[in-house]
C-alpha cells in the first residue's frame, strides 16, 4: 500500500473518531446560521437606529397631526414650546430630535428642518423621515387641490419591480438576492475551511515535531509522503464535513422560502397577517433560487484546491517552528490573500461581473472565495473558470514544491526560531 | 548478508562540516558502538543511514544495495529524542508504525501481541499514550522499533529512563536479536554499557572517525597502562605522583584509585609510592584502559583539552 495513503488514512481516522469532529459537523451549520442572523440583526438595527421619538414644532398647524410611521419606529409628539426649549430637551436626551415645519411648507415655501445630536448621515432613518414628511405633505397638497379619490389611488399605487437574471439558457425569474445569499454562505464556508483546516494541518505538523514522533516516522516514509498524507487525510475529513454542509445548503435553498418568510413581518409589506408564504415572498421580490449542480461541483473543487494550497503552505510554516505562537508572524503573508478575498466579498456580491471581481477570481491566492460567489450568482464565462482553475492548480503544485523542501529540513530543526530568510535557505539544501 | 557499509560519506550544513569522509562497516550478528561527544556528527550519520537525509558525497550500502525507501522497511530506528502520538491508543499506534514499515495487518497484529506480552505490556493495548508512565512509553517505543523484525537496528541511548529491571529486559532482547544475526548500531554516552554490549566501536569526533575497530583490538592498542589499586589508609601518596607528571589519576575515592601511567612510567613506581604511605593494599592490577578512558584520550588528542572542556578550564588544572 502506498505510504502516502497509509499516512492519510491514519490522519483521517484519528480525527473523524474525535468528538470535535462530530460536534463541528453537526453544530457547524447552526453556528453559521446563528452567526449570520446576529450579523444581520446587528447591521439592520445599526442602520435603523431603533425607535426614536421626535418632537415636532409645526408652524403650519396642519401637518403634525397626520405624521405617522407605518413601521412604527418613529413617534411624533406635537409641541408649542419655543425652539430654544426644544433644543435643550434634545440635548438633554429627552427626545431623539426636533423637527421644524415652517408655515409655508405645504405651499412649497421653505424646507423642513430636523435637528438631532447625530446630525445627518446616510442612514435609513433619514430616508424614512423624508418619506413620511413627503407623503404627508403630498397628501395635503392633493387635498388642497380637491383631487378625486381615483386619481389619489392611482398616485399612491405601488410600482412593482421584478429583477430577472439573464443567462445563456434564457431568462430566469429569481431574485439575485437569493443567489447572493447562497454565494455569500459558500464563500464564507470556504474562507472558514481554509483557515480552520489549514491550521489543523499546521497544528498536526507542530505537534508531531514537538512530540518528536516525526523522526521515527521519516525513517519509514519520505518527508514528502508524510506531508502529502497529512494534507490529504485532513482534507478528506474536511471534504466529509463540506459535503454534509453543502447538502444542507442545497436543502436550505429549497426550504429558503420558509426561512425568509420567518424574518419578514407581513404588516410591513401591506399584507394581512394571514398572508401565505408565497404571497410574502412575492411581496419581498424573493424567489427560491434554482441552483444547478455545477454550482456545488465548483464549490467542492474550489474548496479542495483552496484548502490544498493553503494547508500545504501552513504545513511548511508549521514545520519550521516549535510552537503555535511562533508561527503567527510567518503566517501573516499567507493569510493576506485570504483576508483580502473576504474583505472584498461584499463588493463581489454586489457586482459579480466587475473588473475587481473578475481579477480577484483569477488571481490564484484569492480566487477560491470570489469565484464560488460568482459561480453561484451568475454564469461565469468558461475561459475565466478554466484560467482560474489552471492558475490555482499551478500555484498549488508550486506550493507543494516550496513547502516540501522547507518541511523536510524544518521537521528536524530544533532550537532557535528561524527567520524567513533562513527558511528560504533551507529550500536550497540538497 | 546484511552488512551496513558507510563509504566516504560527507555532509555539510551551512558552513559546518557535520560529517567528513566517514567510512565504517557494521556486520550482522555484531553490535557496533557508535560513540562520540555531543555534536560530533553521530545523529547526522544515523540520519543518513536511515535515509532521512542524503549525504553530499559518499555511499551508504545495506546488504549491498544503496539505502533508500526499500532499506527503510528493513530498518528499525530508535532515536535519542523520541516520542509517540499522545492521543492514540498503544495498539493503534503500533499498528500504524508497522503499516508504515510495509507490514501486512495480520502479521502486524500477531507481532504486536507477542511483543506487548514479552514486555509485560499487554494490558496497555487500548490505553492512550499520555496515560502511560515515561518508562512504559520507552518500552512501547522500543517495541515500535523492532516490531517488523528489522535486519538493521539503530538504537540511540535505548536504556535512557529505564529502571534496572526493564533495562535488563531490553538488553536481553537486544542480545537475542544479535544472536539471530541482526546488524545492530548502538549509540550511547554510557561507556559501561558500550563495554558490556558492543563487539565493535566507532568513535567520531568533529565529524571524523578517531578510533574504530573491534572493542578488544582497540583496547589492546592502548596497552595495559592503567593501574587499579584498592587500599587501606591515606591516599596522600597520589599527590606527589601526579605532581611529578608520572601519572594521571582518573578515579579517586576513599579506598580505590584508577591511575593512568604517563610517559611509560613503570607500574612498580606507583606500587612503591603506595607501599610507603598506605597501611594495606588489597588489590593492585595493571589493566587495559576502560572505554571511558579511551574515549577521553582519543577525543582530547583530536580536539585539544580546551575544545573538549570549554566551560571547566579552571577545574582541569
Amino acid at each position: 500500500m502506498n505510504k502516502t495513503f497509509i499516512v492519510a488514512k491514519n490522519e483521517f481516522m484519528k480525527r473523524v473518531k474525535t468528538r470535535w469532529f462530530v460536534f463541528t459537523t453537526l453544530l457547524g451549520p447552526i453556528v453559521l446560521v446563528g452567526f449570520f442572523t446576529v450579523i444581520g440583526f446587528a447591521t439592520t438595527s445599526a442602520i435603523e437606529g431603533g425607535e426614536s421619538t421626535i418632537v415636532v414644532l409645526d408652524q403650519t398647524e396642519r401637518i403634525a397631526g397626520s405624521l405617522s410611521d407605518p413601521e412604527g419606529d418613529l413617534t411624533f409628539t406635537i409641541s408649542d414650546a419655543d425652539e430654544e426649549t426644544l433644543r435643550q430637551q434634545v440635548l438633554d436626551g429627552e427626545y431623539s430630535g426636533y423637527l421644524v415645519l415652517p408655515a409655508g411648507l405645504v405651499d412649497g415655501e421653505g424646507s423642513a428642518r430636523y435637528y438631532s445630536t447625530e446630525g445627518g448621515g446616510v442612514s435609513s432613518f433619514n430616508f424614512d423621515l423624508r418619506n413620511i414628511i413627503r407623503n404627508t405633505v403630498r397628501t395635503l397638497r392633493l387635498e388642497d387641490q380637491k383631487v378625486s379619490n381615483e386619481v389619489f389611488e392611482i398616485i399612491n399605487a405601488g410600482v412593482p419591480l421584478d429583477t430577472i437574471k439573464l443567462s445563456d439558457e434564457g431568462e430566469e425569474q429569481g431574485s439575485s438576492a437569493a443567489y447572493a445569499i447562497v454565494g455569500g454562505i459558500m464563500g464564507f464556508l470556504i474562507y472558514i475551511s481554509m483557515l480552520v483546516y489549514g491550521s489543523v494541518v499546521m497544528q498536526g505538523v507542530i505537534q508531531e515535531k514537538m512530540n518528536r514522533v516525526v523522526e521515527v516516522i521519516v525513517s519509514s516514509v519520505r518527508p514528502f509522503q508524510l506531508l502529502m498524507g497529512k494534507v490529504l487525510g485532513i482534507g478528506a475529513m474536511g471534504l466529509v464535513q463540506m459535503t454534509f454542509w453543502a447538502g444542507l445548503i442545497a436543502a436550505g435553498t429549497m426550504g429558503s422560502g420558509a426561512i425568509i418568510s420567518l424574518f419578514v413581518d407581513p404588516a410591513n409589506m401591506d399584507l394581512p397577517d394571514t398572508a401565505t408564504q408565497t404571497e410574502i415572498l412575492d411581496a419581498v421580490g424573493f424567489q427560491v433560487p434554482d441552483l444547478g449542480p455545477e454550482v456545488f461541483v465548483f464549490f467542492v473543487i474550489y474548496f479542495l484546491l483552496g484548502y490544498l494550497l493553503f494547508s500545504t503552505l501552513f504545513a511548511g510554516i508549521g514545520s519550521a517552528v516549535e510552537q503555535q505562537q511562533d508561527a503567527q508572524s510567518l503566517m501573516l503573508p499567507i493569510m493576506m490573500p485570504i483576508i483580502i478575498s473576504i474583505v472584498f466579498l461584499q463588493a463581489v456580491i454586489e457586482a459579480p461581473n466587475s473588473g475587481l471581481s473578475v481579477a480577484l477570481s483569477l488571481i490564484p491566492f484569492t480566487s477560491p472565495i470570489p469565484m464560488v460567489v460568482r459561480v453561484a450568482m451568475i454564469d461565469v464565462p468558461i475561459w475565466q473558470l478554466g484560467l482560474s482553475l489552471l492558475l490555482l492548480t499551478g500555484t498549488f503544485v508550486g506550493a507543494v514544491w516550496v513547502s516540501s523542501r522547507i518541511y523536510r529540513v524544518g521537521i528536524l530543526s530544533y532550537g532557535k526560531k528561524p527567520s524567513l530568510r533562513e527558511i528560504m535557505k533551507w529550500m536550497r539544501y540538497a | 548478508m546484511h552488512t551496513l557499509q558507510v563509504q566516504g560519506v560527507s555532509k555539510q550544513y551551512e558552513k559546518v562540516l557535520a560529517v567528513n569522509n566517514v567510512s565504517f562497516e557494521a556486520e550482522p550478528g555484531r553490535i557496533l558502538g557508535l560513540l562520540g561527544p555531543n555534536g560530533a556528527g553521530k545523529t547526522t550519520s544515523i540520519r543518513m543511514i536511515t535515509y532521512i537525509t542524503i549525504p553530499d558525497s559518499g555511499k551508504i550500502l545495506f546488504g549491498g544495495e544503496k539505502v533508500g525507501p526499500k532499506s527503510q522497511e528493513i530498518m528499525g530506528y530508535l532515536p535519542e529524542e523520541r516520542g509517540l502520538y499522545k492521543k492514540m491508543k498503544v495498539g493503534e499506534q503500533l499498528m500504524y508504525f508497522a503499516e508504515l514499515k510495509g507490514m501486512p495487518k495480520k502479521q502486524a497484529r500477531e507481532a504486536i501481541k507477542y511483543w506487548l506480552d514479552r514486555m509485560g505490556a499487554l494490558d496497555w493495548v487500548s490505553k492512550e499514550t499520555n496515560e502511560l508512565s515515561k518508562g512504559m512509553q520507552q518500552k512501547i517505543q522500543f517495541i515500535a522499533t523492532i516490531l517488523h523484525d528489522p535486519k538493521l537496528l539503530i538504537l540511540d541511548e535505548p536504556f535512557g529512563g529505564l529502571d534496572p529491571i526493564n533495562a535488563d529486559l531490553l538488553q536481553d532482547v537486544i542480545l537475542e536479536l544479535k544472536d539471530a544475526g541482526r546488524t545492530i548500531l548502538f549509540a550511547s554516552h554510557r561507556m559501561e554499557q558500550v563495554e558490556q554490549l558492543c563487539d565493535d566501536i566507532c568513535l567520531i569526533s568533529k565529524g571524523e572517525i578517531v578510533v574504530k575497530g573491534a572493542l578488544s583490538e582497540v583496547k589492546k592498542r592502548y596497552g595495559k597502562n592503567t593501574v587499579l589499586i584498592d587500599f587501606e589508609g591515606s591516599d596522600a601518596f597520589l599527590d606527589p605522583l601526579e605532581a611529578s607528571g608520572a601519572v594521571r589519576v582518573n578515579v579517586r575515592s576513599t579506598r580505590h584509585a584508577e591511575i593512568r601511567l604517563l610517559n611509560d612510567t613503570p607500574s612498580k613506581q606507583v606500587l612503591q609510592a603506595a607501599l610507603q604511605h598506605v597501611s594495606d593494599i588489597t588489590r593492585f592490577e595493571l589493566v587495559e584502559p576502560p572505554m571511558r578512558e579511551i574515549f577521553v584520550t582519543a577525543v582530547t588528542e583530536q580536539q585539544g583539552e580546551q575544545a573538549l572542556n570549554p566551560q571547566s578550564e579552571g577545574g582541569a588544572a
